[in-house]
This record gives structure tokens, C-alpha cells and sequence, in this order.
């Protein structure tokens, strides 16, 4: 930016000792400039340095309401340094909604669409830095493409992403982010690390948004955070401080607590190791700041993670104790967010003992010299108060409410009386805090705490004569607040007669109290208080006189608010008969029960974020919210609804097993649905259950039945094969126990990046890793994953696995696994008599299921029966069904959870009519029918003719 | 996210500022003053956090430290984490040191696009882009040797025609 002419005016200005002679040479030169700029053919290097001096003077705070188009025109430059300042003004001069936007957008795209990567960057960043709807609907897709490109350098790459970000915030309408969101978490595997940690602020803003198209990175954050804490790999420039990355590491914590835990074993094993190697980090304080800073970063968010996946678990009790000796800290840094992450605790735990146990050095945190302290403090006492020690927090509040911070009072107030509120055992105690709150904190209370307090009393009988005493006695203190006089007024006005017989409390002395002070309010006051003295007239009509003479005296005044109301009590107070009057004042009937006030007037004080919070301040019903939680909500009903239809999903389900032999899945089901529902029900079932499940159906690898049949019956082979990944497994069962070895070999001579492998598995089925796949498979090279597998209860579907990789471009691969029920059945054998005797035991339908299974010509094949039966681990039983040919079966269904189910069939081949005769009995109608399906399904299959 | 960065110095003069949330130009300038003003108030041994108002422009925290005669501020979410903040503005001191070699106000008064280029490759849009200060300063001094061909140009035209 060397430019003498620029260097001479900066120093003019620096010599300036007074503001006056600032501004003289500041309108002395814009007064050139803006000659400069009418006479026009300026050089780019002199349209350059005057742009340059603007942008200067603005920095200095000056209004600059020319030289815009100069900018505009630097940025279609040639040279460098005249586009880099045409783009550092338009960033410092522009924002999203200005005209010139317009004007911009097509400089922009061609250096977007520029092969020089560095006008790319300059771009990016202005579209960052600006980025208004004209920019997002245009260039949206511009930036997604520098994005996912695999041409893209690195340093395009960050950028791009958080242009996307910046866009994605202004206008997520704009984004099409569920389409883009594998290609978009893939990223998170990339191995720059500048990369990773700018795709992970996109995904954490993303994924708030939509939690279900993002799940894929809950794996992907853990395995990062795994590589870089626990395996500890990580480029050594990335190393600060002797802390590898903090900033991506503080982020991937965080994008975690925007998910419900995972569900997956492996994964939550792998979590846990990283947080308590976080844990076992920070038990040494480090001399340097930095280091001792960066480490704290990761320390509070690993709790902040550890609160939101288990608030009882025993990394959180380790990080109690870590937060009890950082709120004693002499570090006001560590000793502030000390107090926010326990806070963060209180809101969520029921578990408050331990927090309770430091309630005096938090209270004592309320003197702390530094307000941002005491702020935090104030929030803690809020989080942690309950039923048993609302007492000492409210009243140690109160007498700080004295000396409090001006700007901390209002939110005290508001707090108070939300506490006072909620955690109230005895009326009278509310009644003598809330009282003692408006008088004392006085301007600070808001009109919505008087509001509240006039609501419960209305609504709570038992609390308004009491609140009618007190509120008198208050009154007559020297020094009442207005606030006091309008609670009176309408206290009084309501329920007054239940305390007149009182010494010191008769009509026309309740009359005094609240007349002292009328000619000292305001106006809204002044016209309350008419309204409490009609009612009054009602009330007590020995001191109508009195009252007569005041709406007498109104009826005179200027403000029409007032004269109206005197003008109209008068006249229904001196009708001839009380009717009227009666009406009017009729006691007011109880308030709807609605949402308090207090809470979303202080809920609007803090609320306004960018990113969603993860938590809210306040006790545990004020958490119920947080996205997470409501995105686990949602999948409970979702399985819920799974429970109430039990019978629909079996069915459904069944026909995802047989669908080997449809064209799809989808005919085959509603062929099967018939019996106990309709398909149509059946399949919405499903698709309530597992959105994703239902759309990976619809998306199974072409091909894949082929396979799929042919490792049915549990051998092991080939699952899958293309021309740049090949799938094999092996497999072994015993019980409701399974294991199953999974090979992925890729074929290209390339490496195949972000490598991932999920699998969806039915309920009552466990599948878990046994240990992490590898992120990326190399060239002409197998990896290999271990799954074990667990049957709990009766399944009905089969695991679907899902496969990506990035070759080029991102790649999915969706495919069944053979893990079908008969894997978890042992073969037994029985005797004849045995046979016959439980046959006859189980009995007819339902439990006993029977279909007759018309083969094509000539199809019926004893052999293959034989071990169609024996591969679905059937013990066949010899010589008990008196004809020959016929087989008699035999088998014992295991899980883990609901117990065995005992399984029998008989299998009566007739070659005449080519068809088979199947009849199964079980002790369970559901594994009948399913275990039919399966046998049903392997007879009817044919290899020669399977597409 | 970062929603804005204020650079002053003892005085209170303002030598830098970078708003990534939208705000116009009189809320700007209240709002740098307003904060301007309380971190000057705080006295030193507070925490490096100070809680803004509540205002729509005014949301969540600022962030602060003082290297030398300098203020560095950055305005934050409510949300976000202020250790890790602190420490992305340390980072750009070192950047800026590194670049500028032991950096002082005045090289920022003079040289304040080059200021603007290293957070711009730093920081994009309100959140980190690159923490690696190799790459930061490796692509700013790449920027500079594109700007100091562009001006050999310019000088030889100019001596051409004389």
C-alpha cells in the first residue's frame, strides 16, 4: 500500500492535536477528491490512493457519502493491488442492503468464476463480509462449487465455507443445505486442518437447522476429536501453545451438544475417552497464558459436552469438583466461566447438592469488584435456587439489591420475583418478598412484576387478605413508590372489605392512605386509583361522601383520561338504585393461567444469538428447549408411534425381506401387508419410524439383490461389487450372539477419502463396531471392520448399511446385510414323540402359520430343500414324519431380551403339483409368520433367474 | 460468531474496525463508543469479558485484551466460547507481529489495508478461517509481491514517459 501521497495525508491528520483541525484537513481533502473524481480519467493508481484516503478517513469514524462507485469500478481491475482495495472498500462501505450491491454482483461472479484463485478470494470475501440476498440467490451456487470441488485449493476451500455460512445465516431459504449436507460433513475428514475447522463452523450452523440430514457428523466430529486428542495427529504448524488447534477442538465440542448423544457404543466409548483425556489435561495449570487460556477453552467446552450428553455421569462429578476450585480461582477469567459452566449445570441437573455446597463463595461472588463476575454470580443463584434454599437466596438478592449495579437491578428484580414465584412454600412469604421488592428496588421494577403480582393474588384466594394487610402497611411507610401505590390501589380496591374490620384498616382509613398520595402520581396512576375508589364506592358506601368529592373535583381536570373516568364513576355513583354499580364492580374473576411475563421479559434480555444456545439460564423446565433436546424428543414419539404400530411395521418389514424377489421393495410389502393391515398403513408406519431408513430402501445399490440372495442363507462371500469398491463378509453366530467381519477393498489406484460406514439397525437388533474404520481406504488396499451384533427381541428387518466415499466425488452405496432372524436360531433335534407332543402344544393359528408355495415346473428339489432348511439353521429331524420326503424341522430362536421362542415346521414337497406345503408353529405368531416369509422367500428363489 | 472487531488504542481513538453483523453506520458508531468508553473504565485484574446491554446491535459479550498502546476488542455471541475468542485474538496479534515484524500502532495507522488483509485471512464472515500463522503471513507477503509487480509496472510506465 505504499503510497506517498496516502503516507502524507495519514501523518497530516496524525498531526491535527485537536479535533477542529482534523476536520478542517479531513474536508479540505475530501473537497479534492471529490474534484479528483467529478473531473474523471483518473489513473487507476490515483483512483486508488483517493479511495484509499477515504477508506481512511471512514476507519477514523467520518461519514463517507461518496467515492463508492470508485471502488466499484477497482474491482474489475487488472492489477492486484487495485482490485484488493476496490475490495477492501466496497467490504468497509457497503452492508447487504445497499443500491450498489447490484452493481457488484457481476464483478463478483466473474472473479468467482476466475481461474486465479486468489480473485476467487477476494470474492469470497467480499460476499462474506457483504452477502445480501441478490449476492446469496446469485452466487449461492458459485460458492457451494468452490466448495466441494475437488479441484479447489485449501485456501479456497475454508473460505468458501464460511461465505456459505455467512449466507446460509442471511438467508437459509437460499441454501439448499439438506441436498448438500454429505458432501458439506465429508469435509470435516479433509486433512487440512484449516479446512476442517472452517467446514465445522458451516456444519454447527447447519445442523441446527436441520438435525437429521446432519447426523452423519456426529461420527465424524468424534473420530476428529479422537484423532487429534487421544491419537494425537495433527499437523505440528497447527500446535499453539503446545495445544494442538484449540479453536477446532472448542468446535467440534460444540457442534456435539447440537445432537442428542450417540446411540452408537463405539462412538460414545471413543467420546468418553476423549473427554476425560480433556479432564485429565487440565489437572496441571500451565504457567503461560496462552497455553493456559487455550487449554481452559477446551475444558469448559468438554463440560459444557459432558453436561449436555449426561448431567449425572462421573466425568461431570470430576468436572464439579474442577469448577468448585475454579470459582475460588484468582483468575477473574477462570473465576467467570467457572461460575457460567456451573450454572450451565444447575440448569439442567436435579442433582444440586453438590453445586449447594459452594453456595457461599458464590453468593460471595455477588461482591466480586468486577460486574462481569457478579453478572455470572447472580445467573448461578438463579440456576441453582429450588425449594429448599429459595429462602436464603432471595433474601441475601434482596440485600444486595441495595448496592447492586444500576444495570444489573432490573434483571435482579425480574429474577427475584420469578424465584419468589416459583419456589414459594408459604403465601405469606411471597407476599412479605414481593412487597419488600417493590419497595425497595423501586424504578427497577418493571411494570410486568406488578402485573404478575396482582395476577396470583387474584387467582389465590387464601393470599389476599394477607396480601391486603401488608400492601396498606407499605403504603403508609414514608417512602412509597409509586409502584406500592398502583399494587394498593388495586389490592385494595378488590379485596379491601376483607381486612376493614381490622384495627387501623376501616374504609375511609384505606381511603387516607391511598388519597395522600394521589396528587403526587402520575397521571395512569391517578386514573388507576379512580377506578379503586368506585369500587370502594361499592365496597363501603358509609364513605361515599369523600369519594363523591374527589370525582367531583376530576370532573374538572385537563387530561381527558382522567375527566372521563370522574365524569363516568360520578354518574354510576349517584344513579338512584346500586345496580349498575354492583355490575361494574363485581369482583374480578381469576386470570387464565398463562406464560409468565417475568419469563419472556427476561428471556428477551438474553436472548439473540447467531448460533441457537445450547442452554438458557434458569432451572431445568427452562432447558426443555434447547435443540437437542427437542430433536430427541421428536425421535421418541417418532418410536412411539413406532409401539402403537406394532402390527403395521412387522408387516412392512417383512416385505423389506422378501422384497429379494420383487422389482421393489415397495410391491412386495403390500403383497404381504394384506393380513393385518393395509399396506398403505404399513408403509406409513415405517415412514414415520425412520425417515431415513425409508429412503435408503428406496435407494439399495443396483444390483445388490444378487448378493444379497445369495449370502441369505449365512454363507460368506461377496456383498457388494463396482468397479472401484468391492464389500465382502464373513460372519458367525452363536445364540443371540453374532459376529460379522465386514472387507472393503478398493479396486482404483487412488485413495478413497472420507471413508464411512453406517449402519441402521432395526430395533430389538445391536450392531456395534468394535473398533474406528479408517477414514479413507488406499489404493489397491482392503480394510476390515468388526461388527457385533446382538439380537434383544424379535426383529423382523435387516440391518441396512450405508456407504460413502469421496473419489472424485462424493459416493453413496446403500445395501442390506443378510442378517435375517434364522442367524440367531440353534438347531435342535427332537424325537418323534417330543415333536408331536410340542407341536400339539403350540396349536393352531395364530401361532401356527401355513402357506402352500407353487414352484415353477419341475422345480421341486428335495436336496435343495434340505439346505434351504439346514442354512437357516434348522435341525432337521430324521425319520419322525412317517412319509419320506417330507421334513420335520426344528429350532430355537434366542435373544438376550425377550427370551426364546421354540420353533417347528413341516415341509411337504409334492412333485405331481410342484408345490411345497410349508407349516410353521412357534410359541410366537410374530416369528411364525416371519419365519414362513424367510422360507417362503428361499424356496421361490432362483438363481438362473435373478436379474 | 464474531459479530465485530474494534482495534483502539489509550485514548480511545479507533484505529480499526470489521462489522460482520449488519448494523448502520450511527449504531456503529454508538455502540464502538459505548464500548470503547466501558473497557477504558475496567480496571486491570477484571476478566477480559465484559456483557454488552442487550441492545439488537449491542447482543452477547465483547471480548478484549491490551498489547501495549492497543486495545484489541472483539464482539461475541452470548453462546460462544470466550476463552477460545481471546485466543483467536491473540493469534492475530502474533500474525500481525509476525507480519509487520514486531508490530507497533504505528504500523497499523500506516499500513491499515495490510491489517485488514491478515484478518481477512484469519478471520472470514465472523468466524476462524486459519489458525496456522505460517499460511497467514505466507499468503499476505504472496499478496504483497503481486502488489509490488503491479507497482514496478507503474514506475517504469512513469519513468517511460518521462
Amino acid at each position: 500500500m505504499s503510497m506517498r501521497g496516502l503516507t502524507v495525508f495519514i501523518a497530516d491528520i496524525r498531526n491535527c492535536r485537536v479535533r477542529e483541525l482534523e476536520e478542517k484537513r479531513i474536508n479540505k481533502e475530501m473537497a479534492n477528491i471529490r474534484t479528483k473524481f467529478k473531473e474523471g480519467s483518473l489513473s487507476g493508481y490515483d483512483k486508488k490512493k483517493y479511495v484509499c484516503k477515504l477508506l481512511y478517513m471512514y476507519i477514523l469514524g467520518w461519514d463517507i457519502d461518496f467515492g463508492h462507485m470508485e471502488a466499484v469500478g477497482l474491482i474489475s481491475s487488472t492489477k492486484y493491488s487495485e482490485k484488493q482495495i476496490g475490495y477492501l472498500g466496497i467490504t468497509l462501505l457497503m452492508h447487504e442492503n445497499s443500491d450498489l450491491v447490484r452493481l457488484v454482483v457481476n464483478s463478483i461472479r466473474k472473479d468467482l468464476e476466475d481461474n486465479n484463485e486468489i480473485h476467487n478470494c477476494l470474492a469470497l470475501h467480499a460476499i462474506a463480509n457483504i452477502g445480501g440476498r441478490e449476492m446469496a440467490e446469485s452466487l449461492a451456487g458459485d460458492v457451494h462449487r468452490l466448495l466441494v470441488s475437488p479441484n479447489s485449493k485449501s485456501f479456497v476451500k475454508k473460505k468458501a465455507a464460511l461465505t456459505m455460512l455467512r449466507l446460509f445465516r442471511k438467508h437459509p431459504d437460499v441454501i439448499p443445505a439438506p441436498d448438500w449436507a454429505e458432501r458439506i460433513t465429508n469435509i470435516i475428514d479433509d486433512y487440512d486442518l484449516g479446512v476442517c475447522l472452517s467446514v465445522t463452523s458451516l456444519v454447527t450452523a447447519l445442523a441446527q437447522q436441520y438435525p437429521e440430514s446432519f447426523m452423519m457428523a456426529i461420527p465424524k466430529a468424534i473420530m476428529r476429536l479422537h484423532k487429534v486428542i487421544v491419537e494425537r495427529d495433527f499437523s505440528a504448524d497447527y500446535v499453539y501453545y503446545k495445544i494442538p488447534i484449540p479453536w477446532l477442538q472448542v468446535k467440534l465440542l460444540r457442534l456435539l451438544q447440537y445432537f442428542p448423544p450417540t446411540e452408537d457404543p463405539n462412538m460414545a466409548e471413543m467420546l468418553h475417552n476423549v473427554l476425560q483425556t480433556i479432564i485429565n489435561n487440565s489437572l496441571e495449570t500451565p504457567r503461560n497464558v496462552q497455553h493456559n487460556n487455550a487449554q481452559n477453552a477446551i475444558l469448559f467446552e468438554a463440560i459444557n459436552l459432558a453436561i449436555h450428553l449426561d448431567c449425572e455421569s462421573d466425568i461431570v462429578r470430576q468436572a464439579t469438583t474442577i469448577l468448585a476450585r475454579f470459582i475460588l480461582s484468582k483468575e477473574t477469567n477462570v473465576r467467570y466461566l467457572g461460575l457460567e459452566t456451573m450454572a450451565h449445570l444447575a440448569a439442567v441437573t436435579d442433582e444440586l447438592d453438590e453445586i449447594k455446597k459452594h453456595e457461599e463463595t458464590i453468593i460471595l461472588s455477588l461482591r466480586d469488584k468486577d460486574i462481569s463476575v457478579r453478572r455470572r454470580g447472580l445467573d448461578l443463584l438463579y440456576s441453582m435456587c429450588d425449594v429448599s434454599n429459595a429462602k436464603t437466596i432471595v433474601s441475601e438478592l434482596i440485600r444486595y439489591l441495595h448496592i447492586a449495579d444500576y444495570a444489573l437491578r432490573e434483571e435482579m428484580v425480574l429474577k427475584i420475583a420469578i424465584m419468589t414465584e416459583k419456589y414459594a412454600t408459604e403465601h405469606s412469604w411471597y407476599v412479605d418478598v414481593i412487597l419488600q421488592l417493590i419497595s425497595s428496588a423501586g424504578d427497577h421494577v418493571g411494570e410486568e412484576v406488578w402485573y404478575r403480582v396482582v395476577q396470583i393474588v387474584t387467582n389465590h384466594e387464601n393470599l389476599q387478605e394477607y396480601s391486603a394487610k401488608m400492601v396498606l402497611h407499605y403504603m403508609r411507610s414514608p417512602h412509597c413508590h409509586e409502584n406500592m401505590l398502583k399494587v394498593g390501589g388495586y389490592i385494595l380496591g378488590e379485596y379491601g372489605h376483607l381486612i376493614a374490620n381490622l384495627p387501623g384498616c376501616s374504609p375511609i382509613e384505606q381511603f387516607n392512605t391511598l388519597h395522600a398520595r394521589f396528587g403526587l402520581c402520575s397521571l395512569a396512576t391517578r386514573a388507576l386509583l379512580l377506578s379503586t375508589y368506585i369500587k370502594f364506592v361499592n365496597l363501603f358506601p358509609e364513605i361515599k361522601g369523600a369519594i363523591l368529592a374527589v370525582f367531583n373535583q376530576y370532573r374538572h381536570v385537563l387530561d381527558a383520561e382522567l375527566q372521563q373516568r370522574a365524569c363516568e364513576y360520578m354518574a354510576i355513583a349517584t344513579m338512584p338504585t346500586d345496580d349498575l354499580l354492583q355490575t361494574v364492580c363485581e369482583e374480578m374473576p381469576q386470570f387464565p393461567e398463562r406464560e409468565s411475563a417475568l419469563l419472556s421479559r427476561l428471556n428477551e434480555k438474553t436472548g439473540q444469538t447467531e448460533d441457537k444456545r445450547t442452554w438458557n439460564i434458569g432451572g431445568k423446565d427452562s432447558n426443555e428447549k434447547t435443540p437437542a433436546n427437542l430433536l430427541a424428543a421428536k425421535e421418541r414419539n417418532e418410536n412411539g408411534s413406532v409401539d402403537d404400530l406394532v402390527a403395521g411395521v412387522s408387516n412392512a418389514s417383512l416385505g423389506t425381506t422378501a422384497g429379494g424377489e420383487g422389482e421393489d421393495g415397495s410391491a412386495a410389502s403390500a403383497a404381504n401387508g394384506g393380513a393385518s393391515s393395509t399396506p398403505a398403513a404399513s408403509s406409513a408406519a415405517s415412514a414415520s419410524s425412520k425417515p431415513a431408513g425409508l429412503s435408503w430402501k428406496d435407494q439399495l445399490a443396483p444390483g445388490s439383490e444378487k448378493w444379497y440372495n445369495r449370502l441369505r442363507d449365512g454363507s460368506d462371500g461377496v456383498l457388494y461389487e463396482d468397479s472401484i469398491l468391492q464389500i465382502g463378509i464373513k460372519s458367525e453366530y452363536h445364540g443371540h450372539l453374532g459376529r460379522l467381519a465386514m472387507y472393503f477393498g478398493n479396486k482404483t489406484h487412488t485413495q478413497l477419502g472420507s471413508f464411512t460406514v453406517t449402519v441402521d439397525s432395526p430395533e430389538g437388533l445391536v450392531v456395534a463396531s468394535s473398533h474406528t474404520l479408517a477414514t479413507s481406504i488406499g489404493p489397491s488396499t482392503q480394510i476390515q471392520q468388526l461388527y457385533s451384533l446382538e439380537c434383544q427381541q424379535i426383529v423382523t428387518e435387516v440391518p441396512m448399511i450405508r456407504i460413502s466415499y469421496h473419489a472424485g466425488s462424493t459416493q453413496s452405496i446403500y445395501l442390506r446385510l443378510p442378517v435375517t432372524l434364522t442367524r440367531f436360531i440353534e438347531p435342535i433335534q427332537l424325537s418323534s414323540a417330543d415333536f408331536f407332543a410340542r407341536w400339539k402344544q403350540i396349536g393352531g393359528p395364530p401361532r401356527e402359520v401355513q402357506e402352500v408355495i407353487k414352484v415353477a415346473p419341475d422345480r421341486i428339489d428335495l436336496e435343495k430343500a434340505r439346505s434351504i432348511l439346514v442354512n437357516n439353521r434348522l435341525g432337521i429331524c430324521e425319520n419322525v414324519d412317517p412319509k419320506p420326503g417330507n421334513f420335520v424341522a426344528t429350532g430355537v430362536f434366542n435373544t438376550s431380551m425377550s427370551g426364546k421362542v421354540g420353533c417347528l415346521l413341516r415341509l411337504e414337497p409334492n412333485k405331481e403339483t410342484d408345490m411345497y406345503r410349508l407349516t410353521v408353529r412357534t410359541t410366537s405368531d410374530v416369528v411364525s409368520k416371519h419365519l414362513k416369509e424367510i422360507l417362503q422367500t428361499a424356496l421361490l428363489y432362483n438363481p438362473n433367474h435373478t436379474r | 460468531m464474531i459479530n465485530f472487531i474494534i482495534i483502539f488504542n489509550r485514548q480511545g481513538k479507533i484505529r480499526l474496525t470489521r462489522w460482520y453483523q449488519y448494523s448502520t453506520d450511527k449504531q456503529k458508531a454508538s455502540l464502538s463508543q459505548d464500548v470503547v468508553t466501558q473497557i477504558l473504565a475496567r480496571k486491570r485484574g477484571m476478566c477480559n469479558i465484559l456483557e454488552l446491554d442487550g441492545r439488537r446491535e449491542a447482543r452477547g459479550k465483547a471480548i478484549y485484551k491490551r498489547y501495549a498502546s492497543l486495545f484489541f476488542c472483539f464482539g461475541i455471541d452470548w453462546n460462544d466460547n470466550e476463552l477460545s475468542g481471546l485466543e483467536v485474538l491473540h493469534k492475530y496479534v502474533e500474525c500481525l507481529d509476525q507480519y509487520f515484524g514486531n508490530v507497533c500502532e504505528l504500523d497499523i495507522i500506516y499500513n491499515y489495508s495490510a491489517a485488514y488483509q491478515v484478518m481477512d485471512e484469519m478471520l472470514l464472515g465472523g468466524h476462524a478461517q486459519e489458525t496456522n500463522k505460517k499460511i497467514v503471513v505466507k499468503h499476505c507477503k504472496g499478496f504483497d509481491k503481486l502488489e509490488e509487480s503491479d507497482s514496478i509496472v507503474h514506475n517504469l510506465r512513469a519513468s517511460n514517459i518521462a
